[in-house]
């Protein structure tokens, strides 16, 4: 009997006891970190660890420099949350906040980028820049970890370049997450091969082309078979090796324009680019005693000193004969200064006058030395017509001409 | 017949098929040249003066630089807001928008919705390269608000102030991040008014034309009217007005610059007459959705500091009876808009009191710690008014409560048989006033005019509210003052 009881009283005061826990645990709620890092390397396992009483009915926020999540615990005796890799692997600041209804805690971790590299991820231009000293290009390098986090300010890169016989080796140190480097040109031009090494590890090789700077004044000639105005052969210009100021050839294909101007002050163009430093133009003898003078441009940046050229008469004489009632008018034959045919195609110009005023004027082209005009009796009724004939700088008139 | 049907069917499928193979690529979209800027995301943004290193930035890129960057923020708002990647392929560079889908797969596997968004970022340019791809900025104290939603109830809020520092490479057109890291950041709680404003007592009156009411600053502005309305409230005894600046109708971030100039010149006389005047903001707007915030917040900004400075300012009223909103907009997120927007008006001008028009004496406790000035609606029994007025003062403690709103409608007809009559509503008033003078409160009462026609937006189709809100002036609508009048300022 008395077993029973005391089997009564036992279970009562259980019941009680475990009634009063259960209150408690109620009113009671409280939650504490167990983890007591402050710092952890990305990639690492991060779990937070809570030593709690009452209700385990909390979530924890949970948000890296990309975004936020929520995270339910592993139930224990303690709360386990097991922050993913793909939040604990970027690197900066990881903020918590443990939640129930209520925020009940919270707290920041900050995660180090790795402290070895993977990448050197290199930006560098730009990619051409100009000799002389001035110009320059520039790398920038983010050497980061295997989890592509930026590694840790302070991080020594070094910068190689070589260039001619120049080899050099820079020391800087990231800032913000990067370094970078300004890389002068020399005064010749050439190509400058550019590398980077960061903790042991070198980059792929990198090339910006140092061109030439602008041109400099220079001076042109003149390269001709004969000086003969044949209407015929050619001449061709050339300029000098034209340089920078630093004395580096300019780049092929710089443009070269030579401006022609004759005795009576017209223009002519002919123009060339740049192989080597030399550009070349070419342009057709003039057909009748010439003097040119010739000065290049390279526009609006350099330019070279004119140049004089004589061109001699090479037709002396223009033979001229009427037939057919004077309606045929034949021209040659036109001797050059050889007394060879002039070649073809030498312009020949016939003007008819009435009465001292132009009726019409003709222009034919000589072939095999000859030229011939034939004035027709419908467009040039009977009467008497004043007729002048010019071809390579020499003219001849018929006053009185009955046709 | 239905074989016609067919053929002519599939013949249209197959010229469909062949007309859209044959338009070629848009050149506007390939070369992103069409004109589709809409501001969807304005928070204040400040660039700290420039001495980047590397080569000098020129404005134009400085402003693509902000342009892509925001962007970018904003499509990470709408990614974990719908957990969809729609966007962040133009913001960000191939390895960085990993993280970000990473992110949402998470979310999505927990069910997790972030809305968030951005109200502040204080950007500094520390490098531009010589080239003119790559810019890296540090991106201070960006203050940040989220609601975190799991299975689509808000579980939590979260206030931070964060420092980014942030790589930016320009690809295909666009600044992309590279790199985000987050180097510093705090939770901050909500701000306690730590320094109150001087408030000084008023006696005044809601205001709107009487031929315009609830659109006031339309085609029918007209200054002689106002000047004139004004004149005879002044002369009435009253020393104030309250008038409504409508959101949409301002034209929310883009404040119509018409619009405003009407406002102000509403000011102008009301200083003419020696009229003190409390804006109400955001009237009509009842949005509240977290990404359209940095709207709210441009708007306010331009209105109050258009304003700040004019003589016959009285104060803010953030918003007319916000308390409405708490049913369909839930009481969490007005309260956050309304705390953030206190916070924000008083960070534009830090001279003017603010107070919330509640609609009713039970919600005049809520955010009380912000505000300068408590204010609410009274259309209650007023033998209860002194009883509510002693409880609410002695849970706000030694905030100043003022009444921004009463009044009686003197309707009586068809739509309601037994409404009160014109000498009710002079009784009405006579009371009231002498609770106020016993009391000490300030007032504003509801309104000068009987009007002949109510928006639906204001209190719904329904005929018997429409006619009884058109009987609640001290004239009615053939000019002539009613009994009440006499009791407009004083017993």
């Amino acid at each position: 009997m008395s077993f029973k009881y005391l089997y009564i009283v036992i279970i009562t005061m259980t019941i009680i006891i475990s009634g009063l826990n259960i209150n408690q645990d109620k009113d009671h709620n409280s939650y504490s970190l167990i983890t007591n890092f402050k710092e952890r390397t990305a990639g690492d396992n991060i779990t937070l660890e809570f030593a709690f009483q009452g209700s385990s009915d909390v979530f924890l926020y949970c948000s890296n420099s990309y975004g936020s999540i929520m995270l339910r615990p592993k139930l224990g005796k303690t709360l386990l949350f097991e922050i993913p890799k793909s939040i604990s692997k970027k690197s900066g600041i990881l903020n918590w906040q443990l939640h129930s209804d209520a925020n009940l805690m919270s707290g920041q971790l900050y995660i180090r980028p790795k402290s070895k590299i993977e990448t050197l991820e290199t930006y560098i231009g730009p990619p051409s820049i100009e000799a002389g000293g001035t110009d320059y290009t520039m790398l920038v390098i983010v050497p980061t970890d295997n989890l592509d986090n930026p590694l840790a300010d302070s991080t020594k890169v070094i910068i190689k370049h070589q260039f001619l016989e120049t080899h050099k080796r820079d020391i800087i140190y990231t800032e913000h997450g990067f370094g970078y480097k300004n890389l002068y040109a020399y005064k010749e031009n050439g190509r400058m091969l550019i590398s980077s090494e960061c903790l042991g590890l070198n980059s792929k090789e990198y090339d910006v082309n140092v061109m030439p700077a602008i041109p400099t004044n220079f001076k042109i000639l003149a390269d001709r078979i004969h000086s003969y105005a044949d209407g015929n052969q050619i001449t061709t210009f050339k300029t000098s090796i034209i340089k920078d100021r630093f004395d580096n050839t300019v780049s092929d294909g710089t443009f070269v324009s030579f401006y022609i101007t004759n005795k009576t002050g017209h223009k002519s163009v002919t123009s060339g680019t740049t192989i080597d430093g030399i550009a070349t133009a070419k342009m057709i003898h003039p057909d009748q005693e010439e003097q040119w003078t010739v000065k290049a441009y390279i526009e609006g940046i350099a330019n070279s000193e004119p140049i004089t050229l004589n061109y001699e008469q090479a037709v002396l004489d223009l033979n001229i004969s009427f037939s057919e009632n004077n309606r045929l008018i034949t021209v040659g034959p036109l001797q050059s200064f050889m007394k060879q045919q002039v070649p073809n195609g030498l312009n020949i110009h016939l003007k008819i006058y009435k009465d001292d005023a132009l009726v019409h004027q003709l222009i034919e082209q000589s072939v095999d030395g000859f030229g011939h005009f034939k004035l027709y009796a419908d467009r040039y009724p009977k009467g008497t017509y004043t007729v002048e004939i010019k071809t390579a700088g020499l003219t001849k008139s018929f006053a009185d001409i009955k046709l | 017949m239905s074989y016609v049907l067919i053929i002519a069917l599939a013949i249209y499928g197959i010229s469909a098929v062949l007309s859209y193979l044959n338009t070629g690529a848009d050149r506007g979209k390939m070369l992103h040249t069409e004109i589709k800027q809409v501001d969807q995301y304005v928070p204040e943004f400040t660039w700290t003066s420039l001495s980047n290193k590397g080569r000098p930035i020129d404005a134009q890129t400085l402003a693509a630089i902000e342009k892509d960057y925001l962007d970018a923020w904003y499509v990470k708002h709408v990614s974990y807001l719908t957990n969809t990647t729609a966007g962040i392929d133009d913001y960000y560079t191939e390895s960085a928008r990993e993280n970000i889908f990473n992110v949402i797969s998470l979310n999505e596997q927990q069910k997790t919705n972030i809305e968030g968004t951005t109200l502040k970022h204080h950007p500094t340019l520390e490098f531009f390269s010589e080239d003119g791809q790559l810019a890296v900025l540090t991106d201070h104290d960006v203050i940040e608000y989220k609601r975190i939603f799991n299975a689509e109830k808000l579980v939590a809020e979260i206030n931070e102030k964060s420092t980014y520092k942030v790589t930016l490479l320009l690809e295909d057109g666009f600044w992309r991040i590279r790199h985000l890291i987050r180097v510093k950041s705090t939770p901050i709680k909500t701000s306690k008014n730590t320094n109150p404003k001087e408030f000084i007592g008023f006696k005044g009156i809601n205001y709107y034309p009487q031929a315009s009411p609830w659109s006031m600053y339309g085609d029918q502005f007209d200054t002689k009217i106002i000047s004139k309305d004004f004149q005879i409230i002044k002369s009435a005894g009253l020393n104030s007005i309250r008038i409504f600046v409508p959101y949409e109708d301002f034209g929310r971030h883009n404040v119509s610059k018409d619009k405003l100039e009407k406002l102000v010149q509403v000011l102008d006389l009301a200083e003419n007459h020696e009229l003190k005047v409390l804006v109400t903001l955001f009237d009509f707007y009842g949005d509240y959705s977290v990404l359209n915030w940095s709207l709210t917040q441009r708007h306010a900004k331009i209105i109050v500091n258009t304003l700040k400075s004019h003589k016959a300012l009285l104060g803010w009223d953030l918003k007319n009876e916000p308390d409405l909103d708490f049913e369909n907009r839930s009481k969490d997120l007005v309260s956050a808009w309304l705390d953030k927007m206190i916070a924000f008006v008083k960070s534009q001008d830090s001279i003017h009191p603010i107070t919330i028009g509640w609609s009713n004496v039970k919600s005049a406790q809520l955010l009380n710690e912000t505000l300068d000035f408590i204010s609410f609606h009274y259309y209650e029994d007023l033998e209860e008014l002194t009883e509510h007025y002693k409880v609410l003062k002695s849970k706000v403690k030694d905030k100043p409560i003022a009444i921004t709103e009463y009044g009686i409608s003197s309707y009586s007809g068809f739509w309601n048989p037994f409404g009160n009559t014109e000498d009710d509503q002079a009784e009405y008033h006579k009371t009231i006033q002498s609770i106020f003078s016993k009391q000490q409160l300030s007032f504003m009462s509801w309104t000068l005019y009987d009007f002949n026609k109510i928006p639906k937006e204001v209190v719904g189709k329904l005929p018997w509210r429409k006619n009884a809100q058109k009987h609640f002036g001290f004239i009615d609508i053939n000019g002539a003052k009613k009994g009440a009048f006499k009791f407009i300022s004083k017993e």
